[in-house]
């Protein structure tokens, strides 16, 4: 379960980290969007010590604005210096070890294809970075794969947030593929005026289209038209294996799929445990 | 022919085993499940819980046990009023195995002695609803009374409270509410070692619930054996009836013949 994943996400790399200054320049981002706003820091070069200080840096700059920390990989750092969520690769940590390194982070996979997409809902990630949606300076030699990327892998049933190439003038497309938020480099950090762009990016994006729910006493948030039967998917939870109750009324089994969930509703997600 | 008990029959169900346990507390899992086959209980208690949504702890218990080869007993273990015990044995129930119940109303946490009148409440609205209780209660004559009238299909005095391994306590009351009673009286909780709940039997109950006696023991397959025997030997000596108890010597063998 994920607490209202942001939906703007500002992705840094060595270039960007290496221009300096990069806390201050996150805490302006961080002003605008608030808690819409996740920083990815994102680093091949930094050892794992400067890694920490810095990610410790942004993250003392950007949370009391209620934006989230992300980190690539590196889940040791991640939960070191407070971040809220760990983006892995490929080659990157799977899923249930990033949970084991970082118990509590919201797990992230980048993923470029459908079959990636499926793989990363099927292990555990709480969202996908889906991507290159469109040519990208990032990657100069790789074909974008266009906003049927963002259909594909929002079908895996995981919030999905499209990156490469995603500009203000994008975003309707890739939101209307069903991504869930965006994620830039360039179109942020390099923009004339970067808490300029945030705005713009945030008007792109409109008001928020989830429903705010309480999953066993924990704040989340789920897509519009999401039912208890969605819900227990996105969790990884097998519905055999649990009692739903919802709003206080249990769900039995075979109406799971029907029972639609709406802003501010209750579930209680229960099984047994060892006792006397 | 060898001693031959009859069955002890739960609310219609027959169970061969006198002795009932909890899977609460243990280190790991592989022990618990030795523990269990070496006591012989056939009736096994769970409690209810969230599921942890980060998967950063244990799974169900239900990876580990079959329910085809225990019964399952849920339990309302950890709730302190009538309405939340109420919520939780829905919550069992629906997870679809069988309708008994293990009703617990706790009344302080101290003690974890029951809160009796939230326990009458509770069990009288889960009978209307079709739940076969079973009810955690007091060594208290009158509470098991009621209960029973309730239509309980067992009475479950405490022999000490839970977890204190105490023993038990007042084997007056608890022989006072066996005589009185038709349905099964089942001591729950207190019992922490073989000898209690030898003692605990021979006070004429029709069976005993342990948890922690047999899990914080230092070797919980070897006191899950012990607790096995412990609960056939006071079964059996209740059942053979003991000799009465005199203030002098009586020999065992014969005063005549002796040489002079």
């Amino acid at each position: 379960m994920i607490a209202a994943l942001p939906r703007l996400h500002a992705v840094t790399d060595d270039r960007v980290v290496a221009e300096g200054g990069l806390a201050v320049r996150a805490e302006r981002l961080a002003a605008v969007a608030g808690g819409e706003l996740a920083v990815h820091l994102r680093s091949r070069a930094l050892e794992g010590g400067a890694f920490l200080r810095l990610a410790r840096e942004v993250r003392e700059a950007i949370a009391p604005h209620g934006s989230w920390l992300v980190l690539n990989d590196r889940a040791d750092v991640a939960r070191a210096a407070g971040a809220r969520a760990v983006v892995s690769g490929r080659a990157g940590l799977a899923s249930a070890d990033v949970r084991r390194a970082a118990p509590g982070l919201a797990v992230g996979r980048s993923v470029h294809d459908a079959g990636e997409a499926r793989a990363a809902a099927a292990e555990g990630a709480d969202f996908l970075v889906a991507g290159a949606v469109y040519a990208t300076a990032s990657h100069p030699g790789a074909a974008p794969a266009g906003p049927g990327l963002v259909r594909d892998a929002a079908a895996a049933g995981l919030p999905v947030l499209a990156i490469g190439g995603v500009t203000v003038e994008r975003t309707a497309e890739v939101l209307a593929a069903g991504a869930s938020g965006v994620a830039a480099i360039r179109a942020l950090w390099d923009a004339a005026d970067p808490a300029a762009a945030a705005r713009a990016f945030l008007a792109a994006l409109g008001p928020r289209g989830t429903l705010a729910v309480t999953v066993n006493g924990e704040p989340g948030e789920v897509p519009p038209g999401a039912t208890l039967a969605a819900l227990l998917a996105r969790l990884g939870l097998d519905p055999r294996a649990v009692v739903v109750e919802h709003n206080r009324r249990i769900v039995r089994r075979e109406g799971l799929a029907a029972a639609a969930l709406a802003d501010g509703d209750a579930v209680e997600i229960v099984h047994f445990v060892g006792g006397g | 022919m060898a001693f031959q008990d009859t069955p002890l029959v739960i609310g219609g169900r027959s169970f061969a085993s006198r002795l009932l346990v909890g899977t609460g507390k243990y280190a790991d899992n592989p022990t618990m499940l030795r523990a269990i086959a070496a006591s012989g209980a056939e009736v096994v208690t769970v409690a209810v819980r969230r599921v942890s949504l980060d998967r950063t702890q244990e799974e169900g218990i239900l990876h580990h046990l079959d329910p085809k080869q225990v019964f399952l007993l849920a339990n309302t273990a950890g709730c302190y009023t009538a309405e939340d015990a109420v919520r939780y044995a829905r919550l069992a129930r629906e997870a679809g195995f069988n309708e008994f119940i293990k009703l617990e109303v706790i009344g302080d946490q101290e003690t974890l002695l029951p809160d009796t009148a939230g326990l009458l409440e509770a069990a009288k609205t889960l009978i209307a609803e079709g739940f076969k209780v079973m009810a955690y209660t007091n060594e208290d004559l009158i509470t098991a009374l009621r209960l029973q009238d309730l239509g309980c299909v067992a009475v479950m005095p405490l022999a000490s409270p839970i977890g204190s391994g105490l023993g038990l306590l007042n084997p007056y009351h608890v022989r006072i509410i066996k005589k009185r009673l038709t349905v099964p009286v089942i001591v729950d909780a207190g019992v922490g070692t073989a000898s209690d709940a030898c003692l605990t039997m021979e006070q004429g109950v029709d069976g005993i619930l342990m948890n922690t006696a047999i899990a914080a023991a230092q070797d919980p397959v070897a006191m899950g054996h012990a607790m096995r025997l412990a609960v056939e030997a006071g079964r059996a000596a209740y059942l053979a009836g003991r000799m009465p108890r005199r203030e002098i010597a009586v020999p065992s063998s014969p005063t005549t013949g002796m040489l002079s």
